[in-house]
């Protein structure tokens, strides 16, 4: 078969295929290639290329983890524009415009270009060679447990390559961190369903209830979930359109978006969802026994007065519900971000059950079979147990991929120092943000749009895919590595042998998919070469036979327990809501001037941070828009221009997270403030997730004040009775007429 | 030609391009935008960015008011004095509206914003000499003036940023006005093939950068006057005719339960952008 001769099994679990009973081809895989192509100069014409005429290259963007297909538009050898792949069920030809920015993470003028290697407090550039054997030698006469490696959400041969290279080395210590993500959620729903991640169909439900999941913005597939959405307001299938009901305490672009927009009490999310399953009960929906009981005391008056929301709200929802199936609930991070986080998804969870949404709307989604390649989803509990490790000395050598958890984790962690026990301390990354400042060596990635990859979207819309990423063009800088070489480079120096036969990822990549090619859908073809190709050239293998999880449904009443609604923290009065912008999130991509420059719709403010404050809160505090106010937690604290801005509880403030750079590039250092250096280290009781939303703060004014620098005019979003944006209620609308 | 007759039969003498008797053959460029479905997430925005090469002008020449975003999107909140806007914002992507007689076109001293025969508001940037009168006089105010040489500023196209530039896309200097253009180089383009195939250009075959990432697909571009066209068809539906500046259906007793309309209709310039009505439930 090879040229080594490890047994078959090993070499299945080298090229990520392990694990599973999958069909494999069985026949040879052929000559690998290098994958090098020779770089030819433009006076000499070639036959693929025509001056001034585009070619399209598919690929997957990596700006987020929603795993978007996208197909790039490339001329003169330059990749000018990203549009989205029409093939692609996740998002249909359509982009983001994180999405659209992608090309300034490529041409970024502030990329590493060379292998770093501190001395003092300066870096000093050196072969990747000497890296390399660098890495080799700090290894040696550590143990595998010593070891440990920090990575972003991972999936594909890369997480496969991960995976063999800590085998290799003995350790079991990956820790996938997402500063962000649906942690709790997934394990609310993993209780409620079974699965993690269900599909959620927007598009077929009749009422979308939302619990500040902010689907239309940054929340687990956005461009999917947007186009869902535009077919559930035209109304699907003869029905009405749909109706979107949004609850949270800070207005995200979803509930800018709802029908109606409740503003709830910060926490008290899970309390008006049992509320809601009460009325229903009242309303003569039939719940199961159990849960009518557990929900027994929460009827409108109580949960009116610990929610904020009107006992009349609360009836015509459950009239809604009742009247309109099937209808969609939905858990968002807003739910989840408290010590109860859990408890309140739970609770939300069980809307979808007593509704009947249940395998409806929400369904079992598709599985790709190769458990090796399955996305290991990240969280903050994971962080939370390597900054302990770090903390108690256990780890001698970090990696770090993929996130900056010296950005984004609360200054109260003390990440920082406590990463500065390690003795050596390597980031792969773009930039030199403030996590590769503080290592010991730094290597240089390539771009997205130069690097080769799979991935699989941890939310699969329709059918299983697994995602091509390919390079767009040539590399930029002749010094920047991909994640998969440099894996592929590091794994070698462990098990040689078996990594022999790939000289590079390229090639690894190839003849990983050339040997499970009947899995991957080339049974028909026969020519290895046309396979890879054709697989190449969609930029997607959509695997049409995978299995669907299956649904559990679980009556999620047991063991239900919410607290009352927190009273108010005298000395720090307010809840600190820390927002998350779509285009800016965790700060990973602060350096793209155009996202920079990408007004957020709610406050239309650039290049800056701000705080929400109600209206009312404002006046009683005597604040108004650009008063600089500090704002400090029991954690921290920090200075910020203020915005009024009514979509938000009066007790609560709102910072978007993202901005507040130290380093990372002349477009993202020095721009706004960083929230999550003032969160408290609060955590979900039931998951260990931080808990982002239960930080409570005190603002002062120092007397300063700023113009605020924003898209909207003077008059702010008064359209002084002109008629530029009206309103059309529904019964006056007619939908079915038109086009 | 009496005055009470100029202002009786004001849209036939306002209507002034292209001329002759068959206007727009074979194309009329216009767009519908659903405000319904649009959720202001600002892709648009960022495509067309990416498209159209415009700087990015950064903190203090925005606070200035000098952001060359052709298109944005503007935010409004309802103003009946509630406590919380639950009934969400309103969103609605502004951009060159391409008026048929536009207010920018007449004031130009040197004639570089004039009207094309497919119905497009066209900036001529060599033409250009920075007068701003267009700008002034454009009531949708969605001209921008390159007060600066962006592509010589720092930080704007640095060294690898600029291998990004679209070169199909003129990267404009310093006192020229501009706006977006329907994305011209993609129209022209398929009206050029079109040409050379023998046959006019399909429907759906152009799409402006705005409305290929839209992730709603709340934007629609086509062919006015090609009736098998979405956007025909839509506003035909609408009953939004191109040429009027009071429509048949507004004067409807109880008004109409019909979506379309125009910004700013009633002053006459004929916009070939048709927005559809923002919708909200009324029974929650």
């Amino acid at each position: 078969m090879m040229n080594s001769d490890f047994d078959r099994r090993d070499f299945l679990k080298v090229l990520g295929w392990g694990g599973t009973a999958v069909a494999l081809t069985g026949c040879g895989n052929g000559m690998v290639e290098s994958g090098k192509e020779t770089v030819v100069s433009y006076v000499e014409t070639n036959d693929y290329m025509v001056p001034s005429v585009s070619v399209y290259f598919n690929s997957t963007c990596a700006q987020c983890d929603a795993g978007c297909s996208i197909t790039g538009r490339i001329r003169e050898g330059r990749v000018l524009k990203l549009e989205g792949n029409p093939d692609s069920a996740i998002n249909r030809g359509k982009t983001c415009g994180l999405g659209q920015a992608g090309v300034q993470n490529h041409y970024n003028p502030d990329r590493i270009r060379a292998p770093l290697l501190r001395t003092g407090n300066s870096g000093e550039a050196i072969t990747w060679e000497k890296a390399y054997a660098l890495i080799d030698e700090k290894l040696k006469g550590v143990s595998g447990n010593e070891v440990a490696f920090l990575t972003g959400g991972m999936s594909g041969h890369l997480k496969v390559l991960l995976g063999n290279y800590m085998d290799s080395i003995g350790s079991k210590n990956h820790f996938a961190y997402e500063a962000i993500g649906p942690a709790v959620v997934r394990a609310a729903n993993k209780k409620s369903y079974g699965v993690e991640m269900p599909r959620f169909n927007i598009s077929k439900a009749r009422v979308v209830l939302s619990f500040g999941a902010d689907f239309l913005g940054a929340w687990v597939s956005p461009v999917n979930f947007s186009q869902q959405y535009a077919q559930f307001r035209k109304g699907a299938d003869g029905h009405k359109r749909g109706v979107l009901i949004q609850v949270e305490s800070k207005m995200t672009i979803t509930g800018a978006n709802a029908d109606r927009w409740l503003v709830v009490r910060p926490g008290t999310e899970g309390i008006l969802a049992l509320g809601i399953i009460n009325a229903l009960d009242a309303h003569g929906v039939n719940i199961p026994g159990d849960i009518a009981a557990a929900v027994k005391g929460y009827d409108k008056d109580r949960v009116s007065r610990d929610t904020g929301v009107s006992a009349e709200q609360i009836d015509k929802i459950a009239d809604i519900l009742k009247e309109r199936t099937p209808s969609l609930v939905l858990a968002g991070s807003a739910a989840e971000g408290y010590a109860h986080g859990s408890q309140n998804a739970a609770a939300i969870n069980l809307l979808n059950q007593v509704l009947g949404n249940v395998g409806k709307t929400v369904e079992a989604a598709a599985v790709v079979p190769f458990p090796q390649m399955a996305p290991a989803t990240g969280n903050t509990a994971a962080l939370k147990a390597l900054n302990d490790g770090l903390s108690a000395g256990k780890y001698k050598v970090l990696f770090s991929y993929g996130s900056n958890p010296v950005f984004t984790s609360p200054a109260a962690m003390k990440f920082k120092d406590n990463m500065a026990r390690a003795d050596f301390k390597v980031v792969f990354a773009q930039y030199l943000d403030e996590t590769a400042l503080q290592a010991d060596l730094v290597l240089p990635l390539d771009s997205a749009l130069e690097d080769w990859g799979t991935q699989i979207p941890e939310y699969m819309a329709e059918g299983a895919q697994i995602n091509i990423l390919q390079p767009l063009m040539e590399k930029l800088h002749a010094d920047t590595r991909g994640m998969g070489d440099i894996l592929l480079a590091l794994v070698k120096q462990r098990r040689a042998e078996e990594y022999k036969p790939f000289d590079d990822y390229y090639g690894y990549l190839r003849a990983a998919v050339l040997q499970n090619k009947a899995a991957l859908g080339g049974a028909h073809q026969a020519d290895n070469d046309i396979f890879w190709n054709e697989t190449l050239s969609k930029g997607i293998i959509k695997l049409d036979g995978a299995q669907h999880a299956s649904l559990s449904v679980k009556s999620g009443a047991a063991g239900l327990s919410l607290p009352e609604p927190s009273a108010i923290d005298a000395q720090y009065p307010l809840q600190l809501i820390p927002s998350v912008n779509a285009s800016l999130r965790d700060g990973r991509n602060t350096n793209q001037p155009w996202l920079q420059e990408s007004p957020d719709p709610l406050t239309t403010i650039v290049w800056d941070s701000w705080m929400e404050i109600h209206p009312k809160k404002a006046a009683e505090l005597g604040i108004v828009e650009g008063d600089i106010v500090e704002v400090t937690s029991k954690s921290g604290s920090l200075k910020v221009q203020a915005y009024i801005f009514p979509g938000i509880h009066p007790d609560a403030i709102s910072i978007p997270l993202g901005r507040g750079h130290e380093a990372m590039g002349r477009y993202a250092k020095g721009y706004g403030v960083n929230p999550f250096q003032i969160l408290d280290m609060v955590y979900d009781k039931e998951t260990g997730e931080l808990a982002m939303h239960e930080t409570r703060v005190k603002i002062s004014k120092t007397g300063e004040r700023v113009i605020v620098v924003k898209d909207e005019g003077p008059v702010g979003g008064n359209q002084e009775g002109q008629k530029i944006v009206p309103l059309m209620p529904t019964d006056k609308a007619n939908l079915s007429k038109e086009i | 030609m009496s005055i009470s007759t100029l202002f009786e039969n004001y849209s036939e003498f306002r209507h002034r391009h292209p001329d002759g008797d068959v206007p727009h053959n074979p194309y009329k460029w216009a767009m519908a935008i659903d405000l319904d479905a649009c959720s202001g997430c600002n892709a648009c925005s960022v495509a067309c960015y990416a498209e159209n090469n415009l700087p990015v002008v950064g903190r203090e020449k925005f606070a200035h008011g000098q952001v060359m975003h052709w298109m944005r999107i503007e935010r409004y909140w309802d103003q009946d004095g509630r406590e919380f806007p639950d009934r969400g914002a309103r969103y609605l992507p502004m951009l060159c509206q391409q008026c048929e007689a536009a207010p920018c076109e007449t004031v130009c001293p040197v004639g570089a914003t004039n009207h094309t025969p497919d119905g497009l508001n066209s900036q001529i940037y060599n033409r250009c000499i920075g007068s701003r009168y267009c700008s002034s006089n454009c009531p949708y105010k969605v001209r921008y003036f390159n007060w600066w040489d962006y592509p010589s500023t720092d930080n704007v196209w640095p060294a690898e940023m600029n291998m990004q530039l679209n070169p199909d896309v003129t990267v404009r200097g310093k006192g020229v006005m501009e706006k977006c253009t329907f994305c011209i180089q993609r129209i022209r383009g398929a009206e050029i093939d079109a040409k050379t195939q023998g046959r006019l250009v399909r429907d759906g075959e152009i799409q402006t950068a705005c409305m290929q990432a839209c992730p709603t697909s709340a934007i629609s571009f086509g062919n006015l006057v090609d009736p098998e066209s979405k956007v025909h068809k839509q506003w035909r539906a609408q009953q939004v005719e191109l040429d009027k500046h009071e429509q048949v259906k507004d004067e409807e007793p109880g008004g109409t339960d019909l979506r379309g309309y125009r910004i700013y209709e009633w002053l006459a310039p004929y916009p070939s952008i048709m927005y559809l009505e923002r919708v909200r439930e009324s029974e929650i």
